[in-house]
């Protein structure tokens, strides 16, 4: 069983779980209209949080996340340093306020392992951090990933860590989509015009000591992939209605086991509309739904975690806070949402998130005191391996034979050449890869190697992907634009997420399972464990798991497919 | 126009990256979406940028920009109508 234990949230809203729950509950946000020099011409609606950090060490994210965990560990009497405890990382972007225009150094904490070590390293914790980097659904993926290692038997303990800044990296990037209003956020109203940017770090510990439980358990989750394009949410919302119905089913509960749904509701018009249709297609339509968006924006790689530690909050009172701003239904398929608190009574809550890659999750909450028994997962020790390829110094390795040798008298081919080769080599017809970053074009080229033969079910087939450097390369070219105050560009911009390689290969190969990322400083061990884990728990025929990284021409592509 | 036209495909070629097509290989006409050319939403953003750097025109809602898009045409038509 994988426990609730104690949590610490940091926002505009101040410090703690109870403080900012308490500061909703008066109908306070945290948005601020905000001038944005360079970024805007109007002042937009921000929520920030105004504390200096107090390391020298430490960056500010990394201060922040230090203290919200150190709390939590604290109050939960949890041993950090015993190796029975884990610690995993929700961020999309770390500490990339502090990136440069050339390639970081080896110990800089643009790396979001390095950012991830040094978390560790102040809070005492000695294992290993688990970086989960999956656009806006990391803090839920952060929460599914340690329900199952918990049942998996790998931690007794883990702190779950989420956060992200409001830097001018993002926020050039998502103005660059036109997908900011210019006021406060209203998620699944009519006149909603786009999302509001936060800021936040959420910690908690979920354990597998019934004694560290502070009255919820994660009962279920469920992940899949829209594999239908990288930036725009799906027109049906059937993946993230899926995700919705594996959660439930996992948690063995129906809809009237459901007391209420805390969406997503960025309020951008696509993924509202979206979401109201997956809501009805998973049989929730008449659940009170609410976001928390006009509280804290969208808080990026934090939103999940924080969202579902209010949403504890909310379970726990019966009384569901109200999504503020909203007046008058404005998605094809109406929600039941309101801008005042409402009373709810029930013991279950469903979260969900979805994001750029295609990417959905959904977790079910449940009360301790009326949860069902959640069965432990025997990870795959030696699954079957069905696939494998390798991609590295102008040479294709496809299942222990050179497929494709690029080298020319010799001479290793560089990244660019190289790849258009081999895509052309395959004969495949998508002009669609040209617009690919690099990561993208070898994630690419190196699935359709893989994919060949491989039969799968829609959603029974996941991919687990590693690498060192996140989106380093997309992130330099997003942010050299941006550095000589030119605008961003949405076709870098929305590279700057290691994930959507993910969904590249998804939408390629109609992989609907879940796509997700971990960022690993070496060896992709983390991931590996983790799609044992996954295979182990039944959801999933195949795995596809591996690395890929590319920085500056620089590449390395290594995968396997897993059978059970 | 004629040379705006074969301005504005030299843009769009270079933006979105499209390899092994030309200036003459865009019909005038044709749509630039869907069927067309191919294009998405990601691309859409990327011609209002264009927009936005070549010719000083800003347009801040990406759906007021769909008949606009429509083809060459009437992107050319726009950009003359409108360019500072």
């Amino acid at each position: 069983m994988a426990y609730i234990g104690d949590s610490c949230v940091m926002t505009g809203l101040g410090l703690g779980t109870g403080v900012n729950y308490a500061s909703m509950k008066a109908y306070k946000t945290g948005l601020k209209v905000t001038e944005l020099p360079g970024l805007s011409e109007k002042p937009l609606p921000v929520q920030t949080i105004e504390r200096k950090p107090r390391s020298r060490k430490l960056s500010r994210l990394e201060w922040m996340m230090k203290t919200c965990a150190a709390d939590v560990i604290s109050k939960s009497g949890t041993e950090a340093s015993s190796e029975r405890t884990g610690i995993i990382i929700s961020t999309t972007k770390g500490n990339i306020g502090e990136l440069g225009t050339g390639e970081p150094e080896d110990g800089s904490r643009v790396y979001l392992w390095n950012m991830a070590k040094n978390v560790a390293k102040a809070l005492r914790v000695n294992t290993e951090p688990i970086v989960v980097s999956n656009a806006c659904v990391s803090g839920v993926a952060a929460l599914i990933v340690a329900q199952r290692l918990i049942r998996a038997g790998r931690y007794d303990d883990i702190i779950v860590i989420g956060g992200d800044e409001v830097t001018t990296f993002t926020t050039s990037g998502f103005l660059a989509f036109k997908s900011v209003s210019e006021k406060p956020c209203r998620p699944y109203d009519k006149e909603r015009d786009g999302l509001s940017l936060g800021e936040a770090v959420a910690a908690v510990v979920v354990s597998n000591d019934k004694k560290k439980s502070r009255g919820t358990i994660i009962e279920g989750g469920g992940m899949s992939n829209d594999a239908n394009h990288i930036s725009g949410p799906s027109r049906t919302g059937e993946p993230l209605a899926e995700a919705i119905k594996q959660a439930m089913e996992e948690a063995q509960v129906g809809v009237d086991d459901i007391a209420f749904v805390n969406a997503h509701g960025t309020a951008t018009v696509y993924n509202d509309e979206m979401e109201s249709k997956a809501i009805a297609l998973a049989g929730l339509g008449v659940k009170p739904v609410n976001s928390l968006k006009p509280y804290y924006g969208h808080t990026l790689g934090a939103s999940g975690l924080l969202e579902a530690m209010i949403g504890v909050e909310e379970l726990k009172e019966g009384k569901l806070l109200g999504t503020m701003g909203y007046e008058t239904p404005g998605t094809p398929v109406e929600v039941n949402v309101s801008g005042k608190h409402r009373e709810v009574s029930g013991s279950r809550f469903i979260k969900t998130a979805s994001g750029f890659g295609g990417c959905n999750a959904a977790v079910v909450i449940a009360k301790e005191s009326e949860a069902h028994r959640s069965s432990s997962i025997v990870p795959v020790v030696k699954p079957k391996r069905i696939a494998r390829c390798r991609i590295e110094g102008g040479i294709v390795e496809l299942n222990g034979k050179i497929e494709y040798d690029g080298r020319k008298d010799g001479e290793e081919p560089d990244f660019g050449t190289f790849v258009r080769e081999i895509y052309h080599s395959q004969g495949d017809n998508n002009l669609k890869f040209f617009k690919m970053n690099d990561m993208c074009k070898l994630g690419y080229v190196a699935a359709n190697y893989m994919m060949k033969g491989v039969e799968h079910g829609e959603y029974d087939m996941a991919i687990v992907m590693s690498n060192r450097s996140s989106s380093m390369d997309a992130d330099l070219q997003h942010w050299r634009i941006v550095e000589k105050g030119e605008p961003a560009s949405p076709a870098v911009f929305v590279y700057t997420l290691p994930n959507i390689v993910m969904g590249e290969m998804a939408i390629k190969h109609g992989i609907k399972g879940e796509t997700i990322f971990i960022v690993d400083r070496k060896s992709g061990e983390q991931g590996r464990e983790y799609a044992k884990v996954l295979l182990g728990s039944g959801k999933y025929g195949k795995v596809m798991n591996g690395w890929c990284d590319v920085v500056e021409g620089k590449y390395r592509f290594e995968a396997e497919i897993w059978s059970r | 126009m004629e040379q705006l036209k074969e301005q504005l495909k030299q843009h769009i070629i270079e933006a979105l990256s499209l390899e092994d097509i030309t200036p003459a290989d865009i019909d005038n006409e044709a749509p630039l979406f869907g069927d067309g050319l191919g294009l998405d939403s990601i691309d859409a953003l990327e011609i209002i940028l264009i927009l936005e750097k070549h010719y000083g025109i800003h347009i801040a809602n990406a759906a007021d920009a769909r008949p606009i898009f429509k083809s060459i045409n009437t992107l050319a038509e726009f950009v003359s109508a409108n360019k500072k």
